[in-house]
């Protein structure tokens, strides 16, 4: 990917000619942009802030840096810039249905199609990044994360396989599901045992001669597989389409071993055990946090949660583990992410406020928002939903965190999107004055050290 | 004839001695648990102990004993001990119920949706924070039957909330169904009569062990789960004849009904004593003597009070197993000891009310070594009450499920505000994370920070907290899970 960006750059500032490059003015390729203030989410807010961006790229950030003569400079002393919001769990432009019940192996890249409307629809409303994930019950697949502009799929892949999406419901058979995978996952692990045992008895029993040791060491490495075991070949395609193999081969420990390809249906277990693979746990309330942690026994995968909040969630009983006394660790002591919705809910049985995310934020926990619905008016006043919650006790540098940085780590791309930092890509939007403001307009959009949306001329 | 006549009365025989040993061994089973539970008290030796203790109570222990100013005392959720000035740790969490009763925790014997919205696989399905749980321990229970499974209240937790499952083996057994009342009793029939052979196989195999098993013909698991004391047999009936049918059948392959309903049971009460039934029955329950038949009939408001006399062990149910306020008010799940006191009005003594929701249905349930007295060894479940449990004006203070405070009158919304304790007035407490409510047309508008409106002062907390916020935003990725 990152050639493929290099490649852009070398052709120039056009950028790739996806659906909307050709109809907007061309940005340069170096650019000096000056505003009153930027939020860059990692280092706090700069006034004066001058950004310098190069080739799709922010290779200088600071408050009052020079200029140097020559360079195109976009001078708005009124403006605030922040980095372009990430929305890290959506279904925007997919139209698949759900799956079956077990079937990790899915991938929402699949499914992308780069001509779809909502994703020149999200650019315009901030959205420089989105997670992808696939549709479905149980345990319906991995997610993606995306430019959301593009001609092809592959120019818009930032990260495939970024999260594993995992619903749990105070169910018998859901928790079954969980445990399910897991104990495939252990007769995996029993099976690349012995795959293991046995290879270093082949290899013992061919040691004595040095020489032919060497050869040995080489042999595998030309054939596919070593002839020592087999490696299952009924692949099915979603595994084949994988572009890991390259990885796995780099993995392969210097004697030559390799291990046995897990099932398709089991790699996803066998990832997240290895630290490889995130889950992102769906739950709705505080009953089937229990019941997550109950199936999830004493597997220490990496693990974040998706909380729907309802007006009347009871999600706060399990917030912290002292309140309540509970026999288990509070979603704040897991430090975990939770992915939900700028809502404010109420006591239930009242019409007392309560603002859960400010609650979760202060036990521990890292927010990553998303918009109401998962529909383009909700992507349009996500930001506003968000100020709402500000201005009821959520603390603001938080919650925008939870619009960028955060949901950007949660996919796994917080190295290029997500803040504004050296190195980074450009992806930057334009306000008029604060953006938790309601009067505060979007005025433009870059996505990728292009102007997308807005008229700017520097 | 006469040998098989014989033959069967020493099965009865047997049998019974089977059943009256019942109690017996489950107390031996406690008994063992205790052993397992020290193997485990050794694993968890790290953990600290977990002391609780109840005191300056009128201590009623549900097993006909009455402590004025007594104690009861808990380690890790069993009682230890009760009584009177007991060495207390210091690190013991103290309930201080100076003029207040002390029960043990309610046992309904059925209830619907104290547990969630789910009906079976509990250990799976429980949702430990649902409202009418809380209702639920409100009127004092700690320990439901429902689903053919008893249920800890256990609020806050999922861990070991399942106390028994699959108690019960349903049967049907009326004479508005001839055909499937022959159907059962051929059943019992076969059963019984593979159950003798088995046993005997089981003799005789010890010195031949090429003997054969037994073949399993016509052999009903619920039925062979019952003859052999694993399952509690459970009718659903009314009428005389059907619980005169029910009492013979008990008596001829030797087993003890439950029997739900038993609005007829005052008229053959001597009967379903001598069979050793049971009855879970809704003393307000009414229905009209069927007038064609010259003998008695109908219910009775001395149902229990006569069923009791006779030997029949009574436990008692609200109308609506349901914490049901839209219904027919004080009917519903959270009635139960008003519904008792229904069967008091008839004549059944105070006692046995009590134990009517508290050791009767423990025992039908087969948990009476875990809950429904309060006894050294068992669970810590108890009620604390401002009075009697059977008045109704009584309130729960107080609900401890395994020597854990589970529900506390004052600090839940639904009746602090009746009556409340003098040490702790209703106040009007913000949660954390809680904004104050604003009239209607004032909500804040996007963007705008809160600001202090005149004479309001700023909220400090909630500020400081805000501060904190931004130091744990600033945190590096630390991986949860």
């Amino acid at each position: 990917m990152m050639l493929a960006n290099l490649f852009f750059m070398l052709i120039g500032a056009s950028g790739p000619t996806g659906a909307t490059g050709d109809t907007r003015a061309a940005t340069p390729s170096l650019l000096a942009i000056r505003v009153g203030k930027a939020e860059t989410i990692a280092k706090g807010t700069l006034e004066n802030a001058v950004i310098l961006v190069e080739g799709g790229k922010i290779v200088a950030i600071g408050e009052d840096l020079p200029i140097e003569r020559g360079i195109p400079i976009l001078d708005r002393p009124a403006w605030v810039v922040m980095p372009g919001l990430v929305h890290a769990y959506s279904r925007l432009g997919c139209d698949s249905e759900g799956g079956e019940d077990m079937s990790p192996e899915v991938r929402a890249f699949a499914e992308v199609y780069p001509k779809a409307e909502e994703f020149e629809k999200v650019v315009e409303y901030g959205v420089t990044t989105l997670g992808l994930y696939p549709a479905g019950n149980g345990i319906p697949g991995q997610a993606c994360a995306i430019r959301p502009l593009g001609a092809t799929r592959e120019e818009m892949l930032l990260a495939d396989g970024c999260y594993l999406k995992i619903i749990v419901r105070a169910t018998a058979s859901s928790k079954k599901l969980l445990k399910d995978g897991f104990k495939k996952a252990d007769e995996y692990a029993e099976k690349e045992k012995k795959a293991r045992e046995k290879f270093d008895k082949d290899q013992k029993g061919a040691k004595k001669p040095e020489e032919k040791k060497e050869e040995k060491k080489e042999e595998p490495k030309s054939a596919e597989a070593p002839p020592s075991f087999s490696v299952p070949q009924d692949e099915p395609p979603a595994a084949a389409q994988d572009s890991k193999p390259d990885e796995k081969k780099d993995e392969k420990k210097p004697d030559g071993y390799v291990p046995p390809e897990p099932e398709a249906k089991v790699k996803p277990f066998v990832d997240m055990r290895a630290g490889k693979l995130r889950a992102l746990v769906s739950i709705g309330s505080a009953a089937e946090y229990l019941h997550f942690l109950d199936a999830l026994g004493k597997e220490t995968i990496s693990w974040d949660l998706r909380v729907p909040i309802q007006r009347e969630s009871d999600l706060f009983y399990v917030i912290d583990k002292a309140t309540y006394e509970l026999e288990v660790d509070g979603i704040g002591e897991k430090k975990c992410r939770v992915v939900l919705e700028p809502v404010l809910s109420v006591v239930p049985g009242t019409m007392r406020n309560r603002n859960l995310p400010a609650e979760l934020s202060r036990a521990g926990a890292k927010l990553v928002f998303v918009p109401r619905n998962d529909t383009l008016p909700d992507v349009k006043v996500w930001l506003m939903n968000v100020a709402e919650l500000v201005a009821n006790g959520l603390d603001r540098a938080t919650a925008l965190r939870a619009v960028t940085l955060e949901p950007a780590s949660l996919l796994g791309v917080e190295a290029r999107v997500g803040s504004l930092e050296k190195g980074k890509d450009a992806n930057l939007l334009f306000y008029s004055g604060d953006p938790l403001e309601a009067t505060s307009k979007l005025e433009a959009v870059m996505l990728d050290g292009r102007i997308v949306h807005g008229e700017v001329n520097p | 004839m006469i040998q098989r006549n014989l033959l069967m009365r020493s099965f009865l025989a047997l049998c019974a001695l089977g059943l009256s040993t019942l109690p017996a061994r489950a107390w031996q089973e406690s008994g063992g648990d205790e052993k397992k539970d020290e193997g485990a008290d050794a694993k968890k030796k790290d953990e600290p102990e977990r002391w609780f203790v109840v005191k300056n109570a009128e201590v009623h222990t549900g097993t006909g004993l009455v402590l004025r100013d007594a104690m009861v005392l808990a380690k890790n959720g069993k009682i230890e001990e009760i009584g009177h000035e007991l060495d207390v740790p210091p690190d013991a969490k103290v309930l201080d119920a100076q003029g207040l009763r002390v029960y043990p925790g309610l046992v309904a014997i059925s209830s619907a949706g104290l547990l969630g919205f789910s009906t079976s696989d509990f250990g799976d399905t429980l949702n430990p924070f649902n409202s009418n749980m809380i209702l639920g321990l409100a009127t004092g229970i700690t320990t439901t039957g429902t689903g053919g499974a008893a249920v800890k209240l256990k609020r806050f937790s999922i861990k070991d909330a399942v106390v028994r499952e699959k108690i019960y083996a349903l049967f049907s057994y009326s004479s508005r169904n001839p055909s499937g009342r022959r159907t059962l009793r051929e059943k019992f029939v076969s059963t019984a009569a593979w159950l003798r052979e088995f046993r005997e196989w089981e003799e005789l195999v010890k010195k031949d062990k090429e003997l054969k098993e037994p073949a399993k013909k016509n052999v009903d698991t619920s039925v062979l789960a019952v003859l052999k004391g694993e399952q509690v047999a459970k009718f659903n009936a009314n009428d005389r004849d059907d619980l005169f049918a029910i009492a013979r059948l008990a008596q001829e392959f030797g087993f003890r009904p439950v029997i739900e309903g038993c609005r007829e049971g005052w008229t053959v009460a001597d009967e379903l004593g001598r069979a050793g039934a049971s009855a879970i029955l809704t003393p307000r329950d009414r229905r009209p003597k069927d007038e064609l038949l010259s003998r008695e009939g109908g219910s009775s408001i001395e149902n229990a009070a006569i069923l009791h006399r006779s030997g029949v062990a009574i436990a008692v149910v609200p109308g609506t197993e349901s914490v049901d306020l839209g219904g027919i008010v004080g009917r519903d799940i959270m009635h139960l000891p008003i519904e008792a006191d229904f069967a008091v009005r008839g004549g059944l003594p105070e006692e046995a009310a009590l134990a009517s929701i508290t050791s009767v249905p423990a025992r039908l349930m087969g948990i009476q070594h875990r809950v429904g007295t309060l006894e050294i060894g068992k669970d810590c479940d108890l009620i604390v009450t401002d009075g009697d449990l059977l008045h109704y004006e009584t309130f729960v203070q107080w609900a401890v499920v395994d020597g854990k405070v589970v529900y506390d009158k004052q600090k839940e919304l639904y009746f602090a505000h009746i009556r409340p304790r003098a040490d702790a007035p209703v106040e009007r407490k913000l949660d954390k994370g809680e904004t104050e409510p604003k009239p209607e047309g004032d909500a804040p508008k996007e963007g705008e920070e809160e600001k202090p409106k005149d004479g309001e002062k700023p909220k400090d907390g909630e500020d400081k907290q805000g501060g904190d916020d931004e130091k744990k935003g600033g945190d590096g990725e630390k991986k949860g899970g």
